[in-house]
């Protein structure tokens, strides 16, 4: 081998061996046998209930754009579990591991963890939070609306959608196979230079880590190239640019961050990788590297990722607050260019993550000016929020408490995150958890924004809505934590707390560290909520079916099918005449959407190709890792023929005939008729656009018309 | 689309032999006069870089219009605007970076006699 | 229906639902997506380029051999002349193919394969030939940079003669079906994208190699 390794290798099983198992661990050695109890469970009732053959056909091997969508969406809540426990973890550690006589239980020092365990609950937390947990959130989110938004039955290339889920599911599997085989990287979430090196973490730590970011990368690529391709070339006939949806618009700005600033992050772990298994010298504190390169290549994707991933949450915000102030969006047109603007400008701000490492200071002052431009479209962008609220009809339902609650953290966020852009302030808070505060700001704020966007278009994917008492208890659980958590930080920050410490030496933080525990506990008791509101409104979902139009003041082209959107999206492609194109058509009396014909549909096959990719990618991940070449040999060989024998595949769709689209179509009408219900007191709408000939079952008191809003509310 | 013959979608039609041939003996010469100008050190090499970067440039810009069809037609404008919006970003992430790290090493690195002079760009 | 708000516009006038039976152009979702994915990559490329940028400094090689130590001009200049015919057999091939001339591409595409393979096989020569004086990647941060992003690159050419092939037996056994032609169409702004990336590898990491 190229590089000097430590420990044991064998061409058989590489670095694997059975000391790697961490049996002792009076945490990972239980948590290992409820994970074991849980999946037999599982396997046990699907064995049980005979749902293998309906796992495979409807979900495994689908390429349909909102069950992929769904499954990203499963996968970005599992992992936003696992990530609260780790923050849960480092919460409680600093709590506990207070001064010089706190106390040490299971082996350590002080707290309960030791600093190599903590090391690695800080890095996995960082990872899995940003690429695992809210990336997909993300993705699933566009995945699912951007495709109906634009009036396209699917995305441009279904199976590559498939297959950037299961490449990311493969990254997901292997971050949690590290909690039991191997370790974690002690190294943080962005890796310093050159502890990444293997003669500084000789273990696979850094392995792992490498390549679960590799993996989420690739996904998020492919994906990127999915949205863009669906958006430019799959619009419904009619609909111009400046007839967009905005929160398309959104996902288009997103996109084309993620295609250009991910191949960064591929090229500086890639080079790490390089070190660490050729043992070049990139980032080696002699023979020629440099240090700060890596820093350099990571922040220059590692700026446009947190723009990646604000930009669909102010486009799920410019979605929500319409509907629920009914009124249209404020400003589209500088909304748009907004957007763009910061798209653009988070380009040539990367060196503020590290203005300590001592360039110049011209260099310096103009990423500073560039970061504080940035606070212009954004601040464009929230007046245009805030006008689109003045003298609307709010109404605070659960989407629009997450959104406002959204609002606020973008507020304090922001004004944080322009504190930072000062490189006088940011040499005395760098490294401080004043930057965690500030950064845990934002991506609340999105994370306020997809609970918003889920409970807002949960309707319209699965057909009921979600229990409204429950998500604002919810809402208000989170909100508790939140505050409880990060108010406190700032105030720490400013004291001098730096980051990632695993023993606090100083008694005066105690009552802050102990008021963040209250937080955590209230983020606990959501979590417990969520888990309830999911079982309530699926209990009830029969009290809850709602019409295509479930809130009764949307807006946008995706409103306009059925709920649940059937597999086909649309049986004939709507022609688009507006901007708000359902609004346009409530307006003007169209809101019979039965199409006047109907044609065969194409439609792409199911297919187990993708599984069986990323099931290979996994395994190449595993070997790359634990350096089990034979592995990474064959997997990379079956992986490239498989691509190859896919591509001589001809038959990959089938064709839906005209009439039975018309069935299909007019077993969704009658179902819509017996089953919706009038939404609850005090929100207007619940239109049932199938037809006037047969009244809802309690939808005459609105207007046989079918009109949802009453005059004079669309401004 | 799907029922036309795919051989008369424009991006076949477009294909130009005349074309092909002009942008490789153009790529060609420009490679040729670079290698000829650093294997002969014609120039310092301030003045060297440019001249070479004048001659990549041209070479590139001929390549991306008659190889690769990079023009504002229907058929090919949302290509020629994805790589409009990409160059911007692939000029930042290289010149940003040159800049900050000239700059650093300005700053930080210890100059010895043996070294041949750390201003400016030379390496 | 009768609208009980103003602004009811004649339902005659209006176009609800698409009736053009257009089908979505294939072909140009299939290069498009393919050209952005280029874009990516040549992304890949734009930050190995500021990897080099930096660790191509004097004090990068530690030392050691540059590659004013050991590029032969020459010898590039025919890597060069094999890369830029290759590219342009694979040109005639997509003026065969706007022919229809099925005989025609078969033979292009193995000309620009066999181009193709001799710019490899004379880079893998090189490689072999340099870790054989002891001019490895390990040497230095300099030579890593070289090596990586010049391998990189040769990388790139062995995909794409590998998908020559399998375009070779498609387009033998399927001839030009609309899935066929989109592949060669991508695999031409590969090639050709390959061509750019070659301009900027030759001149600035060889010929601006030579004059560390």
């Amino acid at each position: 081998m190229l590089v000097d390794l430590q420990g044991p290798w064998s061409p058989l099983l590489g670095r694997l061996a059975l000391s790697q198992i961490p049996y002792e661990n009076p945490i990972l050695a239980p948590l290992f046998v409820v994970v074991a109890i849980m999946g037999v469970a599982i396997i046990a009732a699907l064995s049980y209930y005979g749902k293998w053959g309906y796992l495979w056909r409807e979900w495994l091997t689908t390429v349909d754009h909102k069950k992929i969508g769904i499954m990203y969406i499963i996968i970005g809540l599992v992992m936003l579990f696992r990530g609260f426990m780790d923050g849960l973890m480092i919460r409680t550690q600093q709590a506990m591991a207070v001064g010089p006589d706190a106390a040490g239980y299971m082996g350590a020092l002080h707290g309960y963890l030791t600093p190599y365990h903590f090391g690695q609950i800080y890095s996995a937390h960082g990872v899995i939070m940003i690429l695992l947990a809210a990336t997909p959130l993300l993705v699933g989110i566009m995945n699912i609306i951007v495709p109906i938004q634009v009036g396209a039955r699917d995305m441009a290339y279904p199976y590559l959608n498939a297959v950037g889920l299961w490449i990311t599911a493969a990254a997901a599997v292997l971050v949690m196979a590290s909690l039991f085989v191997g370790d974690f990287s002690h190294n943080g979430w962005f890796g310093i230079a050159p502890i990444f090196e293997l003669p500084y973490s000789p273990g696979v730590g850094v392995d792992y880590w490498m390549w679960v970011m590799q993996l989420a990368a690739l996904g998020s690529t492919l994906g990127s190239i999915n949205i863009l391709a669906t958006i430019v070339k799959m619009r419904a006939p009619g609909m111009t640019w400046l007839r967009l949806p905005i929160f398309t618009w959104a996902s288009l700005a997103t996109n084309i961050i993620a295609l250009t600033s991910f191949p960064a992050l591929t090229v500086a772990l890639a080079l790490i990788g390089f070190d660490r298994y050729l043992g070049t010298h990139f980032f080696t504190a002699g023979l020629g590297g440099n240090l700060m390169l890596y820093t350099d290549l990571f922040w220059l994707w590692g700026h446009p990722e947190v723009y990646f991933v604000i930009l669909p949450a102010f486009g799920m915000l410019s979605e929500i607050i319409p509907t629920f102030s009914e009124k249209p969006l404020f400003g589209y047109v500088t909304m748009v260019l907004a957007t763009f603007g910061i798209a653009g400008v988070s380009w040539a701000v990367w060196l503020h993550h590290f203005f300590t490492m001592g360039a110049g200071p011209a260099v310096i002052s103009f990423f500073s000016v560039a970061t504080m431009l940035v606070g212009i479209p954004t601040g464009v962008k929230v007046f245009n929020w805030a006008f689109t609220m003045y003298r609307g009809r709010l109404r605070f339902e659960t989407p629009m408490l997450w959104s406002i609650g959204s609002l606020f953290l973008l507020l304090v966020g922001g004004l944080t995150g322009m504190m930072l852009a000062f490189p006088a302030i940011n040499y005395m808070v760098h490294n401080s958890v004043f930057v965690i505060a500030h950064f845990h700001s934002m991506l609340l704020m999105i994370v306020y924004a997809i609970f918003g966007a889920v409970t807002y278009w949960w309707p319209k994917i699965f057909g009921f809505k979600l229990n409204e008492a429950w998500g604002k208890a919810v809402f208000w659980l989170f909100t508790a934590g939140t505050v409880g958590v990060f108010v406190p930080m700032y105030t720490l920050g400013f004291m001098g707390m730096t980051r990632r410490l695993d023993y606090v030496f100083n008694t005066q933080w105690q009552p802050l560290l102990d008021v963040q525990m209250l937080g955590i506990a209230f983020y606990s008791l959501s979590v417990l909520a969520f888990l309830g509101l999911l079982y309530v409104s699926i209990r009830d979902r029969a009290k809850s079916w709602v019409s295509h139009d479930a809130w009764g003041t949307t807006h946008s082209v995706e409103w306009m099918t059925p709920s649940p959107v059937p597999f086909y999206n649309f049986a004939v492609v709507p022609h688009i005449n507006a901007r708000d194109e359902w609004s346009w058509r409530k307006e003007h009396g169209f809101t019979d959407l039965r199409p006047d014909h109907y044609e065969d549909i194409h439609m792409p096959k199911n297919t187990g190709i993708p599984l069986i990719l990323g099931t290979l990618t996994l395994l190449l991940g595993f070997g790359l890792t634990w350096r089990i070449w034979w592995l990474c040999a064959l997997s990379l060989a079956l992986i490239i023929a498989v691509v190859i024998i896919r591509s001589f595949d001809t038959d990959t769709g089938y064709i839906i005939p005209a009439d039975e689209v018309e069935r299909m179509e007019r077993a969704h009408h009658e179902r819509a008729q017996a089953a919706v219900e009038l939404p609850e007191a005090g929100v207007p709408g619940g239109v049932t656009a199938y037809g006037q000939d047969k009244p809802a079952a309690k939808g005459e008191a609105l207007g046989s018309s079918g009109i949802s809003s009453p005059e004079g509310s669309r401004a | 689309m799907s029922h036309d013959d795919p051989l008369q979608h424009p991006e076949v039609q477009v294909a130009s032999g005349r074309g092909y041939l002009l942008t490789f003996l153009i790529s060609t010469l420009l490679m040729g006069v670079s290698l000829l100008l650093v294997a002969n050190h014609a120039m310092p090499p301030f003045g060297l870089m440019l001249v070479l970067s004048l001659c990549a440039g041209l070479a590139v810009i001929v390549q991306i219009y008659f190889l690769m069809h990079m023009d504002l037609s229907e058929t090919h404008i949302w290509n020629t605007v994805a790589l409009v919006l990409t160059i911007p970003l692939f000029i930042l992430a290289i010149g940003l970076t040159a800049w900050m790290f000239s700059t650093l090493y300005e700053r930080t690195m210890v100059m010895l006699p043996s070294m041949h002079g750390m201003a400016g760009m030379v390496h | 229906m009768s609208s009980s708000t103003s602004k009811a516009l004649d339902p005659s006038s209006v176009e609800l639902w698409d009736h053009s039976h257009h089908h979505h152009d294939v072909i140009s979702t299939r290069t498009f997506g393919f050209w952005l994915y280029m874009l990516s990559d040549a992304m890949i490329f734009a930050v190995l380029f500021a990897a080099w940028e930096v660790l191509s400094y004097s004090h990068n090689f530690a030392g050691g051999p540059t590659p004013a130590n050991f590029v032969e001009p020459g010898y590039v200049f025919l890597q060069t002349l094999a890369l830029f015919t290759s590219v342009l057999a694979y040109g005639f091939t997509m003026v065969a193919l706007k022919n229809g001339n099925k005989a025609g591409v078969i033979s292009g595409l193995w000309g620009a394969l066999i181009l193709g393979g001799a710019f490899l096989a004379l880079d893998i020569n090189d490689v072999v030939h340099l870790v054989g004086m002891g001019i490895t990647p390990e040497r230095s941060g300099g030579l890593s940079a070289f090596f990586i992003l010049t391998q990189t690159h040769a990388l790139h050419i062995l995909f794409g003669l590998l998908w020559m092939l399998v375009m070779l037996v498609q387009v033998s056994r399927f001839g030009f079906t609309a899935d066929v032609v989109g592949r060669l169409l991508s695999l031409r702004l590969f090639w050709h994208f390959q061509a750019v990336v070659w301009v900027f590898v030759f001149v600035f990491v060889y010929l601006r190699g030579m004059l560390i």
